[in-house]
């Protein structure tokens, strides 16, 4: 018997049995919104955060904040349990409210917008409008557009960083490519023609994972957006391949793949960064996260990377999409720190000095960080200042102006998890040599429709 | 009834902590994951029937079919792969006189007890395309680059490849097991009778590990239609690689399909008993012979 398996069965057996027990009544339903105790103190205890990615470095933020709100927060500290990705963390929370296990469920889980719509579906989301709606003219653009469900928010954005190029300049002085002459898809192409050529095929324009993450980091997070391709239609119809921005952009993806301008590896491995070090690889086209890889696994390169928004289609004219990182809390019974943390929320996104002091220390200990969300923030000088690692450009400023003229994301839909399944294996084969991208359109397209037919467009 | 319980009370009250946690743990599960087949359900809320559509959809899915097909290649090559060289080593190690005997025992198990997760990472640096250390060997002899991860040709190798290298050393160590328990008296009637080292083999060594054989076939046969951990960590393109129980975790616990995911666990579970029952035929057909 092996782990999946036992977490399936088991979680059945758990759901089976909080049925029986809900019907007993039992624990108090936390209120659907956020709710300070009488005299604004929290009781003890401890806040529990199901996160993903990197997110200890937050609590280098929370608990810091928790110390100095020792007058609203005595005996508070907090738990951050580290999953897998977004999957592991939303299974998690299923299994812990399925068997009453309030105790280790989460108060707050870090989630996507397909998670948030479910989770949202189901009742079991703090319901922030209130208070979000009064501070959205405050936010970046954009940012509260995954938060939302049936006319409520749920989520609280916690980065929006958009889709940037990077860019190694040695190699680009090496081959006398204007980094200005990226800024759109023709020139980005053309420089891949001139690289190669050139370099005799020794160095390549870019990367793509062979597997699900060309789709993510090229495809749904990439040009689909920024050729305003479509997957679902407005009444949650599949209109993929009829979409004239989906043979844009992956007709572009196609072009730069067969004509050799990608370096196929696997990301975040090591045979990427030796490939990186190497001088193979000359640009990456993704979202701004990367930068804590780079910094993290490439740190002697310090000095040869830059950052600038991603390339345009011309036609189109706008920029990369944003890519938003949400906190949700959850409305757990007996739930008691759905208000404290909208209060740490709020200051993480709107205290200016504590927010550039942590900032600084990611720095120093080469650690992940974002820029805020809140405007005000960010005409501070703080987020303009120069990085040693990107040769004195300020990579801040570059996510800050790639938010700008940004792209829309694509519409998500509850059934995204499983349109994603189903596009991703096409263009996957088509990577690698099996079929046109074409032919991965249109697989992807009947796929979409035999599969999900039409979704839910909310 | 009194009396049978009198005379039998105390043998069914061994057996109940048995069946308790039977029931509760795995007879129950089970027959909730056929429920749950029938039902559309993310985890969340209540969940829906849905007759049989969840199997309609496996039979039309090309990428069921295509992780039925894989995974049937993970069991052929387990098979063909795993037993011989199991074999191989077991008579090795059964080599009283074989020099550092003991040093040879540790190296050989050492693939079972290092975990798959850090071993698959590792192997997916060496079967990486471009820089890979298998792709250098072979330019070393003048052989093309082979895209082991990076193509749906290939990309069954490396999983096939860590499957073999980790489970051999197990299947070793339970031959040798039956090895140990075949009495020397044959073999020193067959050198006696002047019998060469093939025919003893064949004759004596082969018939006497049938049981054991057999066994054997039966673990890789269940082991393989269960491998998870090596095409989930050395994913190639596509479902090019992808194991049945691979697709029936992601359908459960990445896309939150449950019912999907759990028509999946069905269909595998009768695709198990069909193998099984099969080769248990074969083995009673052979214990008759």
């Amino acid at each position: 018997m092996n782990i999946s398996r036992r977490t399936l069965l088991g979680s059945s057996l758990l759901l089976g049995a909080s049925a029986g027990l809900s019907a007993c009544g039992g624990s108090k339903p936390s209120p659907d919104s956020p709710s300070t105790p009488d005299g604004g103190v929290f009781p003890p205890g401890k806040m529990i955060m199901y996160g993903y990615g990197q997110p200890q470095w937050l609590l280098e933020y929370y608990n810091p904040w928790l110390e100095r709100h020792q007058d609203i927060a005595k005996g508070v500290t907090i738990d951050m349990v580290q999953n897998e990705g977004e999957a592991q963390a939303r299974q998690k929370l299923i299994q812990a409210m399925s068997a009453q296990d309030y105790a280790s469920a989460a108060d707050v889980i870090q989630t996507s917008r397909v998670s948030l719509l479910d989770m949202a579906k189901n009742d079991i989301l703090v319901d922030f409008t209130d208070y979000l709606s009064g501070i959205e003219d405050k936010l970046v653009p954009g940012a509260l557009s995954d938060s939302a469900y049936d006319g409520k928010l749920y989520g609280l954005p916690d980065s929006v960083r958009p889709q940037l190029l990077f860019y190694n300049q040695d190699i680009l002085d090496t081959y006398g490519i204007d980094a200005e002459s990226l800024s759109t898809m023709d020139g980005y192409l053309e420089a891949g023609r001139k690289l190669k050529t050139d370099s005799k095929g020794a160095v390549q324009l870019s990367q793509i994972d062979p597997t699900t993450l060309a789709w993510r980091y090229w495809g749904r997070r990439g040009l689909l957006p920024q050729a305003g391709a479509q997957i679902w239609g407005d009444d949650g119809s599949v209109v993929f391949g009829d979409s004239e921005g989906t043979r844009k952009a992956l007709g572009y993806l196609g072009t730069l793949q067969s004509e050799g301008h990608l370096f196929v590896t696997k990301m975040f491995q090591a045979p990427l960064y030796d490939a990186i070090k190497a001088g193979k690889i000359a640009t990456f086209y993704i979202g701004a996260f990367f930068d804590e890889f780079l910094r993290g696994n490439v740190a002697d390169m310090a000095g040869k990377w830059r950052a600038q928004p991603a390339p345009v289609f011309e036609d189109v004219g706008t920029a990369g999409a944003p890519v938003i990182g949400l906190f949700c809390a959850v409305k757990k019974p007996e739930g008691q720190y759905s208000a404290l943390w909208q209060q740490l929320w709020n200051d993480f996104q709107f205290d200016a000095e504590a927010r550039q002091t942590w900032t600084t220390k990611m720095v120093e200990e080469n650690a992940p960080y974002a820029n805020p969300i809140a405007l005000d923030l960010l005409k501070d000088p703080f987020w303009k200042e120069p990085s040693d690692f990107y040769g004195g450009q300020s990579f801040r400023e570059t996510e800050a102006l790639g938010l700008q003229n940004s792209s829309a994301n694509l519409r998500v839909t509850k059934d995204d998890a499983e349109a994603d399944a189903l596009i991703s294996p096409e263009l996957e084969k088509f990577i690698a040599g099996d079929q046109s991208i074409d032919d991965a359109i249109k697989n992807a397209h009947e796929a979409l429709k035999s599969r999900i037919s039409t979704t839910d467009p909310k | 009834m009194l009396s049978f319980a009198r005379r039998h009370g105390a043998g069914y009250l061994f057996i109940v902590p048995f069946f308790a946690l039977f029931l509760v743990f795995q007879l129950f599960p089970i027959l909730w994951t056929f429920y749950i087949s029938t039902q559309e359900w993310s985890g969340l809320g209540e969940p829906e029937s849905v007759g049989l559509k969840n199997f309609r959809l496996l039979l039309t899915d090309p990428q069921f079919w295509d992780a039925t097909a894989n995974t049937l290649i993970y069991w052929v090559c387990g098979l063909v792969f795993i037993l011989p060289l199991a074999m191989g080593i077991s008579l090795l190690l059964n080599k009283r006189d074989l020099h550092g005997l003991r040093t040879f025992k540790t190296l050989t198990f050492l693939p079972y007890v290092c975990a798959t997760v850090a071993i698959g990472l590792i192997f997916n640096i060496m079967f990486d395309t471009q820089q890979g250390l298998v792709n250098e060997v072979l330019g070393l002899v003048g052989l093309d680059q082979v895209g082991w991860l990076t193509t749906t040709t290939w990309s069954k190798v490396p999983v096939i490849v860590l499957n073999v290298w980790r489970h051999t050393p197990w299947f070793a160590l339970i031959l040798l097991g039956g090895l140990l328990n075949i009495p020397r008296d044959y073999y020193e009637a067959a050198k006696v009778d002047g019998a060469g080292a093939a025919r003893t083999f064949w004759h004596i060594t082969l018939p006497s590990l049938r049981p054991v054989l057999m066994f054997c076939m039966i673990m890789i046969t269940v082991e393989s239609w269960n491998i998870f951990a090596e095409p989930f960590i050395m994913r190639g393109p596509g479902t090019s690689n992808v194991s049945l129980f691979q697709y029936m975790y992601e359908s459960s616990f990445r896309l939150f399909k449950y019912g999907y995911g759990a028509a999946i666990g069905v269909a595998l579970t009768l695709i198990l008993a069909l193998v099984s029952i099969i080769q248990l035929f074969l083995m009673r057909k052979d214990a008759d012979a």
